[in-house]
């Protein structure tokens, strides 16, 4: 951890998983709804795409404009993909809580 | 398809990108919004705005904080490509959290602050809706009073006569309408309960004038205001609900008033004041223009002025007009006798005659609740100073780092209007606290109360002074940080980065100032305690008024015909209400004492005949029965009092007051035998005078004792040249009834059964005692002296913080020299007399320059004051001495401390 460009907060991580989990469906609204039902987070729309546009900036996701649809009032829609410097990300976060959880088990369960 | 709400969705095109990206979010919004409205179209336009405010308020937030991150503050470095509300913004929330920071200093200075704004926020309403407001009325600037000046009388103002309203509503071309009015009761009858009212008598053109219409049925036209037609009478919308139940169809009904039936034709509005009066029932006045003379000055008037209009082209007009009414109207005045009075019209701004001399009191209470604020507002930069020096080594930090001291200003500049800000809002909370009491305490008389609340105009007030305030308040740090020797600052560590006795110089200038400001006011409520005083020694003759009730009975023509005997049934209520256990004695007059229904009629004196063309002088005139004087407590200085057989005999006798004899006779005791009259020409009809009484101040306390002549209440008519023989009197008399039970539950009943027992259709009104007729009369003097009072007292207890402030302080500064010199062996009275020497400099300087600025300011207030001089040496020497002992008792807490300083704990601690 001691690469700083590259820590994350707990919301940033469950985002970046949730983008994850979802695969090719990365758009908003899915995301939210991940969010929600498997995270229990609920999270106003304000919050979440500020927090996209920062990962953004962080170089740690992307994006992709697909063309619009009708049921969207014809706007487009924006669909996401994690980076590779943001599995890398996720990676250093994960060995940075197995490092800090080992031998916790009988103190914690 | 179905569209998200879309104001919502507009002020999301505004917040996001217009690009790609900002139309994502927009059609990921629209799409779920979609699919939610399916269910519920309700709950998802509610969803939509939700998210619509979040992502509106972090875009916000995003675009302002990119660039300083939470826990330094990097925007030292802000470069010119970052836009001022960025700055601004991060400004802010530097100044926000370094405030939260210290909440001991937040909280206190934002109290003080609040204290100074609220009180301004509190005075500047009621100044606000009672003097900067236009008045209720439609394009209210072109409404004039319409009055008479006479300087050849020595009158000032006086009201207007009939003759030339009617000649400037005639002849005239500058009002678009004008109209006349008069106070007065007038007795129902045939609802519940027999009633004297208020009454307003009003000539067609006045509501016309007003552009105020009934808020149902119709005002008053020319016809109604004609004699020989039908009866009418418009009601106030207070007397509709209360007597009339709001009846919907009270139009056509019939009104029994002074026993003549007259036709109900309009209801007023609710909020309808006519200059702030509101009577029950408003009459037209139905002149007979063939009766009018030019004279009968006792009407009131207003105008509308045509647009385009000024005051003085309408005042020649009505100049001109004169001599055209003398002609209209003959019998009165002569153009002669106009001339020697130099009697010419004066038009005022309608505003000035409802508010009236009240201009005064409200000016000098905002300028008192500013010198609160300077306290409040030095206090608070003592304040700053001493926390600004805390701060020396970080300023220096950040200036080494490359700040510019722009920015450093501009941030404390911020933090301190943060900081008024927080103050502005908890002295909104205190304004509206305090006008409540304030409203509360505030003298009936004061005009136009219920126009005063917080309002728009009001707020922006607020919000003016506290960012005003806070601007003077972070001026003082900021000046210091542009002088910080970066170097030295650096090297102590933080403390002691000026010179230390430049940094006391200006906190001894603010606790001087604060001392002079708190002078200034407490001189001020000292001069209102002495004239209160003043007021309460004046002989207003009477006395004991608490003992006395007072109340007026009417006795309608319809009742008793004859006046005779109307006024045997007069006499007989005041024997019967006497013999009622515990009352002392009943008198009765047309006018108590200070009540302001006293007449005003020309006196001629037998023995002093006028010269050629010479005005007879006017004098109040007060009708009695017997027991009025020992009732009010008058005494007799020479001859007798009205006796009943004065009345049964119909006597040509008269009563006068003392300075009426004095302005004649050398003693009172001559005035006795001589004869006095009136009416147009002396000579017709002399009166004796049997009695002379104390002075009475019959236009209130601080008024000079008015020349009253009493004319026993029934007699032979005094104006036999203009209505021929007969029998002069009045029907409604006030009833003025001394006992020791006044006051006490069931006596008012009482009195009321032995009234209706004798006549059970009579109306009684104006019950109150003469205690309550009096308080009316000092309202205004004591309600300017407890306003001035409170402020004082928050003045003065803001100013004991300071010095107590400021002298800690300098203890806490000062306690390794102080610990040395103990430890070298000086004496614990000599440390604290150091300290105390310290006090009683400041005090000094603040007395000397509070004295100084209070002479010159307490002139202002000189129309407030009764019986004291503006330079009152009790006043000021009370003051001054007061002042010093509280200096010095706040003083006294840090010169113990002082004292106690332990020479080892001083040592060590550096």
């Amino acid at each position: 951890m001691t690469k700083r460009q590259s820590i994350i907060g707990e919301f940033e991580q469950l985002v970046l998983l949730a983008i994850l989990q979802l695969d090719d469906e990365a758009y908003g609204p899915s995301i939210s709804e991940e969010l929600e039902t498997k995270a229990g987070r609920r999270v106003s729309r304000g919050a979440l795409y500020s927090s996209l546009d920062r990962l953004q900036q962080k170089g740690l996701l992307r994006w992709k404009i697909e063309s619009a649809t009708s049921a969207r009032g014809g706007h487009p829609k924006r669909r996401f993909e994690v980076t590779r410097p943001g599995i890398a990300a996720l990676r250093d976060y994960r060995k940075a809580l197995t490092n800090l959880w080992a031998g916790l088990e009988e103190v914690i369960g | 398809m179905r569209r998200p709400p879309s104001i919502a969705e507009s002020l999301l095109r505004t917040v996001l990108p217009h690009d790609a990206v900002g139309r994502s979010v927009l059609g990921d919004l629209t799409e779920e919004y979609g699919r939610r409205a399916i269910k519920n179209t309700e709950a998802a336009r509610r969803w939509y705005w939700r998210e619509a405010l979040a992502i509106a308020f972090h875009r916000t937030r995003d675009k302002f904080t990119k660039t300083a991150t939470p826990t330094t503050y990097v925007s030292d470095r802000v470069g010119r490509g970052d836009g001022l509300l960025q700055r601004i913004w991060a400004d802010l929330r530097f100044g926000t959290r370094t405030l939260w920071r210290t909440p001991g200093f937040t909280v206190v200075a934002a109290i003080t602050l609040a204290l100074g704004i609220g009180a301004n926020t509190a005075i500047f309403s009621l100044v606000n809706g009672v003097l900067l407001q236009p008045l209720p009325y439609d394009e209210a600037d072109r409404l004039v009073g319409v009055w008479n000046t006479a300087p050849g009388l020595d009158v000032e103002q006086i009201s207007q006569s009939p003759a030339l309203h009617f000649t400037y509503e005639d002849e005239g071309s500058v009002f678009e309408d004008l109209g006349l009015w008069n106070r007065g009761t007038t007795a129902v009858t045939g609802l519940d309960e027999a009633l004297q009212e208020d009454a307003i008598w009003v000539t067609d053109g006045l509501f016309r004038a007003l552009r105020v219409q009934p808020a149902i049925g119709r005002r008053f036209n020319r016809e109604d205001d004609t004699p020989e037609t039908p009866m009418t009478a418009i009601l106030s919308y207070r007397y509709w609900r209360s007597s009339f139940g709001s009846d919907p169809n009270v139009i056509g009904r019939t009104l029994m008033a002074n026993g003549i039936a007259r036709q109900i034709i309009g209801v007023m509005p609710a909020d309808f004041r006519l200059l702030g009066e509101d009577p029950a029932i408003y009459f037209p006045m139905r002149w007979d223009r063939s009766q009018v003379f030019v004279g009968q000055f006792s009407f009131r008037s207003l105008g509308r002025l045509k647009p385009g209009v000024t005051v003085p082209q309408a005042t020649a007009e009505l100049t001109r007009l004169l001599p055209i009414a003398v002609e209209k109207f003959p019998g009165g005045m002569t153009m002669a006798l106009l001339e020697e009075a130099k009697a010419a019209p004066v038009l005022t701004p309608l505003k000035t005659d409802v508010i009236g001399s009240v201009g005064n009191v409200l000016w000098v209470l905002l300028g008192t609740a500013g010198m609160v604020l300077l306290i409040a507002c030095a206090n608070v930069a003592n304040l700053s100073l001493v926390r600004a020096e805390g701060r020396d080594r970080e300023v220096a930090v950040r200036t080494a780092m490359g700040a510019a001291r722009g920015r450093i200003a501009s941030q404390f500049v911020t933090e301190t209007v943060v900081l008024g800000l927080v103050g502005c809002v908890l002295s909104l909370g205190l304004a509206y606290a305090g006008l409540q009491v304030l409203l509360a305490m505030a003298p009936n008389n004061l005009p136009r109360l219920e126009e005063i609340y917080i309002g728009p105009m009001v707020l922006l007030f607020t919000v003016g002074v506290a960012v005003v305030a806070s601007l003077a308040v972070s001026l003082l740090p900021v000046f210091r940080y542009g002088r910080l020797n970066l170097v030295s600052a650096l090297k102590e560590g933080g403390r002691g980065a000026s010179s230390s006795r430049q940094r006391n110089r200006i906190r001894n200038a603010l606790v001087v100032a604060q001392v002079a400001l708190a002078i200034v006011l407490l001189i001020g409520s000292g001069l209102m305690i002495r004239s209160f005083q003043s007021l309460m020694a004046v002989e207003p003759g009477f006395r004991d008024p608490a003992a006395v009730l007072t109340l007026r009975v009417s006795i309608p023509s319809a009742e008793v015909q004859d006046v005779g005997e109307m006024a045997l049934s007069h006499e007989l209520i005041a024997r019967r209400i006497g013999e009622i256990p515990g009352v002392t004695s009943v008198g009765l007059s047309t006018s108590i004492t200070m009540d302001g229904s006293a007449g005003f009629d020309p006196i001629y004196v037998e023995e002093f005949p006028l010269g050629e063309g010479q005005l007879p002088p006017v004098r109040s005139f007060k009708w009695i029965g017997a027991g009025y004087f020992e009732t009010m407590g008058n005494p007799v200085v020479a001859g007798r009092a009205i006796t009943w057989s004065d009345l049964h005999e119909r006597a040509r006798v008269v009563v006068i007051t003392e300075n009426l004899a004095r302005e004649y006779w050398d003693s009172p005791a001559d005035a006795i035998g001589k004869r006095v009259g009136t009416g147009l020409q002396p000579g017709s009809d002399w009166r004796t005078i049997v009695g002379v009484v104390g002075d009475v101040r019959d236009n209130g306390v601080s008024e000079a004792a008015a020349t009253v002549v009493y004319w026993p209440m029934i007699g032979p008519n005094p104006w036999q040249d203009i209505v021929g023989d007969s029998l002069f009197a009045n029907r409604t008399m006030a009833y003025a009834i001394r006992s020791d039970r006044t006051g006490t539950a069931g006596f008012l009943d009482e009195i009321r059964r032995v009234i209706w027992s004798i006549n059970s259709n009579l109306p009684l009104a104006g019950v109150r005692t003469l205690e309550d007729i009096l308080d009316r009369s000092t309202a205004r003097t004591s309600f300017t002296l407890v306003m001035l009072a409170v402020t004082t007292a928050v003045a003065l207890l803001l100013g004991m913080v300071g010095v107590y402030g400021v002298i800690s302080y300098v203890v806490t500064q000062r306690t390794r020299e102080i610990g040395v010199r103990i430890a070298l062996g000086a004496q614990t009275g000599t440390v604290m007399k150091m300290v105390l020497r310290h006090g009683l400099r400041l005090a000094g300087t603040g007395v000397t320059v509070g004295l100084l600025a209070a002479f010159g300011l307490t002139r202002l207030m000189s129309s407030l004051l009764y019986g004291v001089s503006p330079v009152d040496a009790i006043t000021y020497t009370t003051v001054a001495a007061g002042t010093t002992v509280i200096v010095l008792l706040a003083s006294y807490l840090p010169a113990r401390k002082a004292a106690g300083v332990d020479p080892l704990e001083a040592l060590r601690a550096e």
